[in-house]
């Protein structure tokens, strides 16, 4: 490569015209790089590019899916979803569960980071404790945690405990204002250990004598973190944040799909849980294809928001 | 001076294991839980700690009349994650290195497609993803729980293409001139050089394979293909299958499903710390 780059001048200054080697040359590995991504290419276009196009142009149709052709509809899904209450209250529930989960996510995951990053004998073994919720699956811990928020008599670890500080417990899954924040918790609780790593990771780049010193100055555990903590780490919060969002995307079917399946009273039915039940259990699958549109601008609205707020904090 | 820093040290220490203990506190229940007998189980006050041990609920789970948990499922877990995984593996850092370290017309385009699906993930085009499997007419066969996994190579494509482009590349060039193909590079310089990328994907992988629920709940719920996570979503619904299982074996049941996951990340967890720590992340 740098060979070509010299002799180009060179030949150009004997005045011949510019050779068409070059373009043929750069060209080269055409071949054998079409031959070996074919098969990455090939399956990323018939498993995302082509349901991606084909969702768009099926949310301009209504179809049943074990019969027929779709029809052509137009807008009428999109009208549709306007008028329907139970898609704005599907929104309005998703965003809520997304954003009451991400927020304590990040903050109590730098709290959780800084309580590890520090060392003694035995300190990969206190750290694994911190991090092992990280493999288990949605359902595995739906399985103990609604044996931990269970109700009634004689039942219910948390509400054993709550009780005990003299407080009535609420009826977590099966109460309309509790279901939504318990599912956060197990959300919250499976989120934690990925952001702690990253947090983790970007505390231990912090040089020991730069804390050591602020000690010295006389810095308090608040200026600490304000000035030398925060500052070190907050590069970090972005790649946590979309990490995060991904992780309660998913939940928002998973714990919903296990524990309530949207109940009780449609309080915890989020719009992808409405997807699968207007697609799966009604056969709209035009509609639904037209929710899913409406999925993926949320998400992108999301992400959008994301990047203003971390570059206003990245200022701060 | 002395005693104060060693005693906010001794402090420091056991705040940190009380709210690890905490942190942990559902999946050790959970544990302690599926050694109890029922009625340890249903106690009150809780029993945390069981006085007795009953590991007949491990078995319990696995076979007998209960079969909470089938074989059958679990093989399929293992066909899963491995086929998902291995044949993904293959198709990013084959195309990894193709947009790394190849010259041709459309690499920008295909590297800025790659990129773009990362902010589309599988739950936004599931209905037309189910479409595309079911007109395929592979649902409930193990290609069509399989492939539409694998085929997402955006994350995994980018990552290789990452790790790939910092190799040197008079090693590329020195391997040109001995005369090796591009293929040849693939199995003798990109695989070998590119294991811990390859650990770091596989770490993430194997555990959101093996976890996953809504596909498989989608293109595979015949009891020939269905994968743990279902059998394990069906216990969290309350489902005792029809037997009379009790909360012990149930939890015993979830414990073995957790039990690969939790063995591989507890072995991946120093290197991975230390992988993110080492190098740069920005």
């Amino acid at each position: 490569m740098s060979v070509t780059q010299l002799s180009d001048p060179l030949i150009a200054n004997l005045g011949t015209p510019t050779p068409i080697t070059r373009p043929r040359k750069k060209h080269r590995d055409g071949r054998w790089a079409a031959v070996m991504i074919f098969p990455n290419l090939a399956m990323f276009t018939v498993f995302i590019i082509v349901p991606v196009l084909g969702g768009l142009y099926l949310s301009f149709t209504t179809w049943d899916i074990t019969n027929g052709f779709p029809k052509w509809v137009g807008l009428q899904n999109y009208r549709q979803m306007f008028h329907d209450p139970l898609v704005w209250q599907a929104c309005e529930t998703t965003l809520k569960f997304i954003a009451f989960g991400m927020v304590p996510t990040v903050i109590l995951s730098l709290w959780l980071a800084m309580l590890i990053n520090f060392k003694f004998r035995g300190i990969s073994v206190v750290r694994s404790l911190y991090l092992i919720p990280a493999a288990m699956s949605f359902a595995a811990s739906a399985v103990v945690w609604r044996y931990i928020f269970l109700d009634g008599p004689g039942y219910g670890v948390l509400d054993y405990v709550i009780s005990r500080f003299g407080v009535t417990p609420p009826d977590w899954l099966a109460s309309t204002t509790w279901a939504l924040p318990a599912l956060d918790i197990i959300a919250i609780w499976l989120s934690l250990p990925i952001a702690t790593i990253l947090y983790l990771a970007a505390l231990q780049r912090i040089p020991d004598s730069v804390i050591e010193a602020s000690k010295l100055d006389g810095a308090g555990p608040l200026r600490r973190i304000r000035y030398i903590v925060w500052p070190g780490v907050r590069y970090m919060t972005p790649l946590v944040a979309i990490v995060a969002l991904l992780s309660f995307t998913n939940g928002s079917f998973d714990l919903v799909n296990i524990l309530t399946k949207g109940d009780p009273i449609n309080s915890t039915q989020t719009l992808i849980y409405y997807i699968y039940f207007e697609s799966f259990a009604f056969g709209a699958w035009g509609y639904a294809a037209a929710l899913s549109i409406l999925q993926v601008i949320m998400i992108a609205g999301i992400l959008v928001v994301l990047r203003l707020v971390s570059s206003l904090v990245n200022r701060w | 001076m002395v005693i104060t820093q060693r005693t906010t040290r001794r402090i420091r220490i056991l705040v940190a294991l009380v709210i690890g203990l905490v942190m942990s506190a559902p999946l050790l229940y959970m544990l302690a839980g599926s050694l109890m007998s029922n009625s340890q189980l249903s106690i009150q006050p809780p029993q945390v700690i069981p006085n007795s041990l009953h590991f007949g609920n491990y078995p319990a789970a696995f076979s007998g009349l209960t079969q909470v948990i089938q074989v059958r499922s679990f093989v399929n877990s293992v066909i899963f994650t491995v086929g998902a995984v291995g044949l993904q593996w293959v198709l990013c850092i084959t195309g990894g290195f193709v947009i790394a370290k190849m010259r041709f017309r459309s690499r920008g385009l295909i590297t800025a497609l790659f990129a773009i699906s990362l902010f589309i993930p599988l739950l936004t085009t599931l209905i037309p993803t189910f479409v595309v499997t079911y007109k395929l007419g592979i649902i409930n066969t193990y290609p069509g729980l399989i492939l539409p996994i694998a085929a997402q190579t955006g994350f995994g494509s980018l990552l290789f293409r990452q790790y790939i482009k910092e190799l040197p590349q008079e090693l590329f060039d020195a391997a040109r001139m001995d005369g090796a193909n591009w293929w040849l590079m693939l199995r003798r310089l990109v695989i070998p050089l590119a294991r811990p990328a390859t650990a770091a994907y596989l770490a993430i992988s194997v555990v959101t394979a093996w976890n996953m629920y809504l596909w498989p709940l989608l293109a595979a719920n015949a009891p020939h293909v269905q994968v743990l996570s279902e059998v394990v979503a069906a216990i969290g619904q309350g489902d005792s299958f029809g037997y009379t299982v009790t909360q012990p074996q149930l939890y015993a049941a979830t414990v073995i499903t957790v039990i690969p996951t939790v063995v591989a990340f507890l072995l991946v967890q120093p290197a991975f710390v230390r992988g993110l720590t080492g190098s740069g992340v920005e």
